[in-house]
């Protein structure tokens, strides 16, 4: 729920960010950090941009999102299914 | 580039070199300490953090998954407004599953009532602007880390001039509970980890009194497994009751000064009733005098009727920390993530949900 992602952001117009983040673009509102800049990373929450990042921190967050994205994936495909009774 | 996977920050390497400070700085003592936020709770029984402690500490979660807080009449009303016919009713996906006194909003939904999953409250603002037939109501829950944002999409629904757009708001503020907690003095704590992204928008300070009142410290941490870590040792070791940052990849002592001001433009606070700990003043956030037409309470008049807790659920002494969800008779017979009972089983940060999911073993 108060997960919050690291997104680079590409482009500003009005307040609005289009950022870019796994090959993927969305648009997010920078009301609530207007120092946000074209090539900082943000921190994304329900459409918010809600702080700014350094770059090194930005992207040691994302390797780590990148693990625990990469084990939900092996989770879905029923690699770690557990059949025991817990 | 260069650094070996393994020994990178965060790797495993990190990971166990924290766990060994914890065993030493904790010496063999017995200490409790609380996390308040659901993706810490997701987070220790996903990277199996408590096989990592040394036995006399234990881990509990408090009050810290939105949805798992969320009284039972407000989620009354959030099905009493899809069930009317010219509401379209957008929420996060979270809440649509959980069961309120007779229904879900899932169930609603496959009957015929108009229900939109939204991952942010400005998807709810667009979709009232494309469909100016729907009445679009969008059901707020979170904390300060979500209210902000939901406040920024009210703004914009503002200067829009929607009249089919309004809120239910059932957002709710972190420090509140934490106090209600302590002065409920049932559940012995050490320290608590902070809610990393809570804390961006509140900041370190919204926390100090903990220390200062109460004598009971506080790390605001980051949501991997090196993080927790880290904030544990660094609670451990504490010799005076203190509230430090350890998520200081994006948490300042201050927080972020902007959008609390965004918060208090739009919302104002109220009392909140909370799961398992009743209604603590102040601690919820209900639309600002200015702001009023926004307020789906006010625009559409529903009466949910008596609430009813479901029977045996035992989520109120979760989410104080009174027992570990192992130890209610409902856990992972009659309700597991497929069937919930409770809403602590639903939410996937729910305490209920992340035990049975990773099969979490306590202490």
């Amino acid at each position: 729920m108060c997960l919050a992602i690291p997104m680079r952001v590409a482009a500003i117009e009005d307040q609005m960010a289009t950022i870019e983040s796994q090959g993927l673009t969305q648009r997010v509102s920078l009301l609530l950090v207007p120092d946000a800049r074209v090539g900082d990373y943000v921190l994304v929450h329900a459409g918010c941009a809600i702080a700014v990042l350094g770059e090194q921190e930005a992207t040691e967050t994302l390797d780590l999102l990148r693990e625990v994205l990469a084990f939900e994936d092996r989770e879905e495909a029923g690699e770690f299914e557990d059949h025991g009774d817990s | 580039m260069g650094t070996p996977e393994h020994s990178k920050p965060g790797g495993p390497e990190e990971v166990r070199r924290l766990a060994d400070a914890l065993r030493q700085v904790s010496a063999g003592r017995r200490l409790t300490f609380m996390e308040v936020c659901g993706t810490h709770t997701m987070a220790i029984s996903r990277y199996g953090l408590r096989q990592l402690l040394p036995q006399g500490i234990r881990l509990v979660s408090g009050p810290g998954c939105p949805v798992c807080v969320t009284a039972m009449r407000d989620l009354d009303t959030v099905v009493a407004l899809a069930r009317l016919p010219e509401v379209t009713l957008a929420t996060f996906g979270d809440l649509v599953r959980v069961p309120s006194s007779s229904s879900t909003l899932a169930a609603e939904r496959a009957q015929g009532a108009d229900v939109r999953v939204v991952y942010s409250p400005f998807d709810a603002v667009e979709l009232a602007a494309t469909r100016p037939d729907r009445q679009v109501v969008f059901a707020g829950i979170g904390f300060e880390t979500t209210a902000p944002a939901v406040a920024a999409a009210i703004l914009d629904g503002a200067r829009r001039e929607l009249t089919n757009f309004s809120v239910l708001s059932l957002h709710k503020t972190m420090p509140a509970p934490l106090r209600a907690l302590l002065d409920l003095g049932e559940t012995a704590i050490d320290g608590f980890i902070l809610p990393g992204h809570v804390s961006v928008i509140t900041g370190s300070l919204a926390f100090d009194f903990l220390a200062r009142e109460y004598g009971v410290g506080g790390v605001v941490a980051g949501f991997e497994p090196a993080d927790v870590l880290a904030a544990l040792v660094r609670l451990a070791a504490q010799r005076e009751p203190a509230v430090a940052i350890e998520y200081t990849r994006a948490v300042r002592p201050e927080g972020n000064t902007l959008a609390r001001e965004v918060m208090s433009q739009v919302f104002e606070p109220s009392d909140a009733e909370w799961r398992g700990l009743g209604t603590i003043p102040g601690s919820g956030l209900v639309l600002a005098p200015a702001f009023r037409q926004f307020a789906a309470e006010e625009r559409f008049s529903v009466d949910p009727g008596p609430s009813r807790e479901p029977r045996g659920c035992r989520c109120g002494e979760v989410l104080r920390g009174l027992i570990d969800p192992p130890v209610c008779g409902l856990f992972g017979k009659r309700c597991t993530p497929e069937q919930p009972i409770g809403a602590c089983m639903v939410s996937s940060e729910g305490a209920c949900a992340a035990y049975y999911r990773y099969r979490d073993i306590g202490e």
